[in-house]
């Protein structure tokens, strides 16, 4: 089959979409015939689709979330493996950007425990938004909420990754370069965020930002029901303890 | 065993941060020596060193003669202080009389108990503070009669300044003197008791001119808030926000007072004042001169260093005299922490209430007021290079302190003036790779960052050449590989390869 042909049923496959042109320029479809031989190839097919769809919504972040909401062209997994990476390269930066630009403790930082940290943050904040877009009419299921934030993390891993590696030969008066990469990436991810969480729920800009700033204060109620529950709980705990304590002293 | 290494570290910091002050005789046994000597490195760990200072023995009172009787003991000495000329002058508080020692330290030279106030013979009450100025003149806090009396080198009276009267003062105020200091031009610089306004300044005439270096209160604004909200009944049952008061006092030979007040914050326990009364001391790197910068714990041994004492030593170098655990920290003239040690005890070479220290033929001397001796110090060879090296540093020699600094580390490898004062030596030599190595190690970034700049572009020059032909042959090699490819392309398509629709 020649590459004009299968351009031509990709575009028939998504016709009757508005934004086939921009949406199909950079795209190469899954040919099934060619990549569903074995249950490898068809893994391999979806992943490549996926994969080359989450760069293309870095680039082009409006439509991209657009059609990772009607069409399902996101994949949690890699969103979930983006924030994992993302994890990793947030340590890597703060342990090894070099000493011109970085006087943290090394002995401070432990990959482990801020793994942990930025998933449970990242699982909270998902949780939060859903909670509050559920009653505002978002359109948004949680799985798009999680790609969303999930994608957002890539335009940030990417300039710490670099940032780390450009610490290494800056020094005295070039350390600006480093925190302009390091400024620039995180407001890429957050305008990607910000137009991801639009998109996703089919707002308009204003309406984001009200529901980002409540999404902040159901994080916060969260947090104190959590820490509510796990105070009662310990006293339940210690209530049957003592009474176990109490019956084993009696007798 | 890398990782076993760094277990044992963070093991190590976790002890000595549960049980700081506990943990100090386990490493001061290893030594032989009742206390331990320790530095703060960049950050703030506790990095235990050799000893700085050990102890040179003690003196008593019961050991030395005058006119042929023995002095007997002291009875709560307050203070010491090195007169200009070298002699050693003791205020006896308890016996209310002034002990001079002579500069070996072995014998009592004068003895001052009264002197002739408008023909009668007057005496001392509790004399707390006692210096010696240039021109030979000795200041005596009289406490006990409220009052500074200066008598010459003879003994005879030169004039008494006592009840100074000031619009600034209160009407019924009460003079106390505690130390006394003096400078240059004859004014005297006293702390009195429950002056809060600052040290009290007297010109050479005698009069109360002024307050100098008075601290100011800092209220936080978290503090501001709950005063702001409370009533107030309420208001009246809070502490009082008031400022601290001076400890003691040294002066330097360019006029400028150093004076060690009691900080609850643990940030500043010393100021350095100008002629004008305003501190200019410098902080260092970490922006404190509070002295112990690990102050957790529980019990009476917690809490922030309390200054009592400092003293001006030489080149910028001055220490203080921490009451609450007995400490001994010095200084350089940046705010840099050279050297701590000390402590308290019943041992030689720690105290019990220690309350004056005096600095003297390159000896420390700290005067024990409950133990009522005087306990010296001297230097070992690491104290003494550290010294020498901030001495040069000082003058502005620092290439000349390139050989003590190389010693200091062979002895103490974690000492991070040592290796930023050799970074900076190999620096202004133009070896900017060992320049940025031993700059690192010594934690100054500022610097690291000009050597390693230096370094990286002396990289770049010697390898321009190669580093740019090496680029060139890769974009033409580029280049001839597309070229070819698109040939060979082309001839594949004619061949018929993929058709095209």
């Amino acid at each position: 089959m020649s590459k004009t042909s299968r351009f031509k049923t990709f575009r028939t496959m998504i016709g009757r979409f508005k934004k086939e042109e921009e949406y199909g320029k950079n795209l190469t479809p899954i040919d099934s015939d060619y990549y569903a031989s074995s249950a490898f190839g068809a893994f391999r097919a979806a992943f490549k689709d996926k994969w080359s769809y989450m760069w293309y919504t870095v680039s082009h972040p409006m439509d991209g979330y657009y059609w990772i909401r009607h069409r399902s062209r996101g994949s949690v997994p890699l969103a979930i493996f983006m924030v994992v990476l993302f994890s990793f390269s947030f340590t890597a930066n703060r342990l090894l950007a070099s000493f011109v630009v970085n006087e943290l403790d090394p002995r401070s930082v432990d990959s482990y425990y801020e793994l942990l940290a930025v998933l449970f943050f990242f699982v909270l904040l998902c949780t939060s938004n859903w909670s509050v877009t559920c009653l505002m009419s978002g359109e948004g299921r949680f799985k798009d909420i999680i790609i969303a934030i999930g994608y957002a993390t890539l335009p940030i891993t990417i300039v710490l990754n670099v940032a780390t590696v450009v610490s290494q030969v800056v020094a005295d008066n070039e350390v600006a370069l480093y925190f302009m990469l390091l400024v620039l990436g995180i407001s890429y991810g957050a305008i990607m965020m910000l137009i991801g969480i639009m998109q996703v729920h089919n707002y308009t800009l204003g309406k984001t930002l009200i529901t980002l700033f409540l999404t902040v204060l159901a994080l916060l109620i969260i947090i104190f029901l959590i820490v509510l529950l796990f105070n009662m709980l310990s006293m339940v705990y210690h209530f049957f303890r003592s009474i176990y304590t109490e019956l084993l002293f009696r007798t | 065993m890398k990782y076993h290494r760094s277990l044992s570290l963070i093991l190590a910091t976790l002890i000595a941060a549960f049980s700081f002050a506990g943990a100090m005789p386990v490493h001061a046994g290893e030594s032989g020596l009742p206390y331990a000597t320790y530095n703060y490195d960049f950050r703030e760990y506790i990095r235990f060193t050799p000893a700085a200072y050990i102890p040179d023995g003690i003196i008593r009172g019961e050991r030395f003669t005058y006119g042929g009787e023995s002095i007997g003991r002291f009875v709560t000495p307050q203070d010491i202080s090195r007169s200009p000329f070298g002699d050693l002058y003791i205020a006896d508080t308890g016996n209310n009389r002034i002990i001079v020692l002579d500069n070996t330290l072995e014998n009592c030279i004068n003895i001052i108990d009264s002197f002739v106030n408008e023909g009668v013979v007057d005496t001392f009450r509790q004399p707390h503070g006692v210096c010696v100025s240039q021109r030979g003149w000795i200041y005596i806090a009289d406490s006990g009669n409220n009052r500074i009396v200066v008598l010459d080198q003879d003994g005879d009276l030169v004039k008494i300044v006592a009840n100074p009267r000031s619009e600034s003062l209160d009407e019924n105020f009460v003079f106390i003197p505690l130390k006394v200091t003096v400078d240059y031009a004859d004014r005297i610089y006293c702390t009195a008791q429950f002056m809060l306004e600052g040290l009290m300044v007297f010109d050479d005439s005698g009069e109360f001119s002024s307050f100098f270096g008075t601290i100011n209160v800092t209220i936080t604004t978290w503090e501001m808030f709950w005063v702001r909200i409370s009533t107030r009944e309420a208001r009246q049952n809070q502490r009082l926000f008031i400022p601290t008061e001076f400890t003691g006092i040294d002066i330097d030979p360019g006029g400028f007072v150093y004076a060690s007040n009691i900080d609850n914050t643990g940030e500043q326990g010393v100021r350095r004042l100008n002629p004008r009364g305003e501190d200019v001391m410098k902080k260092g790197e970490n922006g404190n001169v509070g002295g112990d910068l690990w102050t957790l714990g529980l019990g009476e041994l917690a809490g922030p260093s309390q200054f009592t004492d400092v003293v001006y030593r030489v080149n910028g170098i001055y220490s203080a005299l921490d009451r609450r655990r007995g400490r001994i920290f010095t200084y350089d003239h940046e705010g840099n922490i050279l050297y701590i040690f000390g402590g308290l005890g019943t041992q030689e070479g720690t105290f019990n209430l220690p309350v004056s220290i005096e600095y003297m033929n390159d000896k420390l001397m700290v005067l024990d007021a409950a133990r009522a001796e005087i306990v010296t110090f001297r230097t070992t060879e690491y104290g003494r290079l550290i010294n020498e090296a901030v001495s040069l540093r000082f003058d502005g020699n620092e290439a000349q302190a390139v050989s003590l600094w190389e010693r200091v580390i062979e002895l103490n490898e974690h000492n991070e003036l040592a290796n930023t004062g050799l970074g900076k030596a190999y620096l202004t030599a133009g070896d900017n790779e060992m320049a940025a190595k031993y700059l690192k190690l010594g934690m100054n970034r500022e610097y690291y960052s000009i050597a390693f700049r230096r370094y990286r572009n002396e990289i770049l020059r010697e390898h321009a050449n190669t580093g740019l032909t090496v680029a060139a042959t890769l974009v033409v090699a580029f280049l001839v590989y597309k070229r070819i490819r698109k040939k060979r392309k082309a001839k594949d398509d004619d061949d018929g390869g993929f058709s095209v629709e």
